[in-house]
């Protein structure tokens, strides 16, 4: 086993690897942007190596820099995590060369897998169901416009080093094809690294369903069923859920099969995901492997038993899969919610800022992967993932409800975040009668405001509010005049009531 | 002691007052008295006729951000010019209008240039933040009058991006609409 893991990555994560490596007795080494020295990753690590300015490109995204990390801590395997470099071949080469074990698939299958267009090919040639789509990346406009002619619009740009909806756009017409290109380019190329674009066929109201499959390093394979994500905003999931309640069990052994198969061809090993749009004739069709760790594992884990990133390093670490699929089981039913710093009121802008207050829900079945703590700036430079609250219970229902319970339990004062907007989401009627689609939100919740705020509960939040205010002796406005009244306030001195004054 | 907060662009008032057996709140008619708890650094219990609830809270300079059993409120304390909560990303003024910032972030494009007109949802800027491309739209037709930031530049939110100006035969000052994509 690894004497020492360095990870390449920060956030939630980051956190979440950093955690598996103790349960394991392996050192870990966190490296950090100048963005990031009071992360929660950074404080979290064994040992820790700063490797660059705030921006991705100069620091997670610095191969330089990272190996020279684990070459300067002894670093024997590096974790990417998702996101950054996780996908990247020629970081995966790199560690190959110096002799870094990257805890991920060889880097002859993620190249294969990461070129979505090459990808498609090689599984079309086996036999693999897949999206209408350009087979190739083009240089000219022309032959975008050519491509989308054929296809009918709508279409899909999608980024070809891309996942996590970043450089996606769909296009309804030829008129919005030239923008659409160039905005997809341009975010391919900051998230990436590379600004390659292809066009798909867009299918309407389909279902993402993705199936988690382990490979070791001989061979062996199995799956570990399946995950819905159709909660999507954006293109990117907010809500993921398994079991998935689209497919029979005959269903899931032909996806589940169907998956393993795509893993076989690309000769896959260590954890990755096939990702599948599943239409409203239960047709599927291979939309693209995520050769990482996935953001949504622990709903397989809640389902399966099974911890992910502990498989992961085991097999990195050239241990051969002690699974079999058959016995292999899905129980009771588990769902995520990805805690955004964004304000759904407002398109989902992402918000930043400090956190002045955390409380994380906790309670049987219930888990909350965090990346950040109260007094933490979120900075601007990264993805606006927070954390992830993931409930498991025995039935959908029962899910559903611990999930809003735990939603209701969860406090984070200071910034703007999603947890209203899930609530509505899990407490939607089409969504507990399982009817979920990828334009969920765009058809339930285009424009969704929070309700009007009145009653008891307003009524008590200004009391605090006036609580706070008469205790805290600052300035206060009085009534009426419009006059600021400065308040000296005589309970001033009976507390400690200090918190929460001006920065 | 009389309190004023906007909540979501609305005022409201409230009454505290210190008595013997806790605060005496009035809120319009109602009267109520509160037996009101600081319980750990963010959390206050308040009892009002037997019923109990839990409050989180935190100040942050001119507002307060509470949750109430799964309920979130930011409370702004009114300003200096007595106006209300966030008037929006923009503030006109005799037809001039000023686009700012949504979000902190870096700006990647400015779509116009001084003096250019612009249509209605024309977009004028690209602001990007935590990877996410941000198109900053005109809420009215006119011109810019004036350009504040460059490409690659660093924004603060609310920091001016751009003036434009209404075209003069709608006269009225575009106050209502949204800078936002």
């Amino acid at each position: 086993m690894f004497k020492k893991i360095l990870i390449a990555n920060r956030g939630e994560i980051a956190v979440r690897v950093i955690k598996a490596c103790r349960e394991m007795g392996i050192p870990t080494v966190a490296v950090y942007s100048e963005a990031d020295r009071k992360s929660l990753h950074v404080q979290m690590a064994d040992e820790t190596v700063p490797i660059g300015p705030a921006p991705a490109i100069d620091s997670y995204l610095n191969m330089d820099r990272i190996i020279a990390a684990a070459r300067s801590t002894g670093a024997e395997a590096i974790h990417p995590g998702y996101g950054f470099l996780a996908e990247n071949s020629d970081f995966a080469r790199r560690c190959e060369k110096e002799k870094v074990v990257f805890i991920g698939p060889n880097s002859d299958a993620l190249e294969l897998v990461g070129d979505k267009v090459r990808a498609r090919r090689a599984m079309e040639k086996a036999g693999i169901p897949i999206i209408p789509g350009m087979k190739s990346i083009a240089k000219e406009f022309s032959e975008y416009r050519s491509a989308a002619g054929g296809l009918g619009y709508p279409v899909m740009i999608k980024a070809s080093a891309g996942g996590g909806g970043k450089g996606m756009r769909i296009v309804s017409s030829e008129a919005e094809l030239g923008p659409a290109l160039e905005a997809g380019r341009r975010e391919a190329m900051s998230a990436f690294g590379d600004e390659s674009v292809y066009l798909e066929k867009y299918i309407e109201a389909p279902r993402h369903v993705e199936f988690q499959v382990l490979a070791d390093n001989e061979g062996n394979t199995v799956h570990l069923f399946e995950r819905e994500c159709s909660i999507q905003r954006r293109h990117q999931k907010i809500i993921e859920e398994s079991p998935s309640r689209a497919l029979d069990s005959e269903l899931r052994t032909k996806m589940g099969e169907t998956a393993k198969k795509v893993m076989r061809t690309a000769r896959y090993n260590n954890a990755g995901t096939v990702e599948f749009l599943l239409d409203q004739n239960k047709n599927f069709y291979f939309l693209e492997v995520n050769a990482r760790l996935q953001v949504e594992h622990p709903v397989t884990e809640f389902c399966t038993g099974i911890d992910l990133v502990h498989q992961q390093i085991r097999i990195a670490a050239g241990e051969r899969l002690s699974l079999v699929q058959s016995d292999l089981k899905q129980r009771g039913h588990a769902i995520e919610c990805r805690i955004y710093a964004e304000d759904p009121t407002r398109q989902f802008l992402p918000s930043s800022g400090k956190i002045l207050f955390l409380k994380e829900p906790q309670g049987p079945g219930i888990r909350h992967d965090c990346g950040i703590y109260s007094g933490w700036d979120v900075p601007i430079y990264y993805d606006p993932i927070l954390a992830k609250l993931v409930v498991w219970a025995e039935d959908r229902e029962s899910a559903c409800l611990r999930m809003l319970a735990a939603l209701d339990d969860y406090v984070i004062l200071g910034i703007s975040t999603c947890i209203n907007f899930l609530k509505e989401i899990i407490g939607h009627p089409e969504f507990r009668a399982g009817r979920t689609n990828t334009g969920f939100i765009k058809n339930h919740f285009e424009n969704w405001q929070d309700k009007e705020k009145s009653g008891e509960k307003l009524r008590l939040a200004l009391t605090a509010a006036a609580y706070q205010a008469m205790n805290s002796g600052t300035a206060v406005r009085k009534a009426a005049t419009g006059a600021v009244r400065e308040t000296a306030s005589p309970w001033q001195s009976l507390g400690h009531w200090r918190l929460g004054e001006g920065r | 002691m009389e309190f004023e907060f906007f909540v979501d662009n609305a005022l409201h008032r409230i009454s505290l007052e210190k008595k013997e057996d806790g605060f005496e709140i009035t809120d319009g008619e109602t009267r109520l008295t509160a037996d009101i708890q600081t319980v750990s650094a963010n959390g206050l219990s308040v009892v009002v006729a037997g019923r109990a609830s839990l409050v989180y809270i935190a100040r942050d300079q001119d507002k307060t951000y509470v949750s109430i059993a799964g309920q979130q409120f930011i409370l702004q304390e009114p300003g200096r010019e007595g106006k209300g909560f966030h008037g929006a990303d923009e503030k006109t003024q005799q037809g001039a209008l000023i686009v700012t910032a949504p979000m902190p972030g870096k700006v990647i494009k400015i779509a116009v240039a001084e003096q250019e007109a612009v249509r209605k949802n024309q977009t004028l800027a690209i602001v990007e933040a935590m990877k996410m491309e941000n198109e900053i739209k005109s809420s009215l037709d006119g011109f810019v009058k004036s350009i504040f930031v460059s490409e690659g530049e660093l924004v603060d939110s609310e920091k001016p991006l751009i003036e434009l100006v209404a075209k003069k035969e709608t006269g009225a000052p575009a106050a209502s609409g949204s800078g936002r994509p």
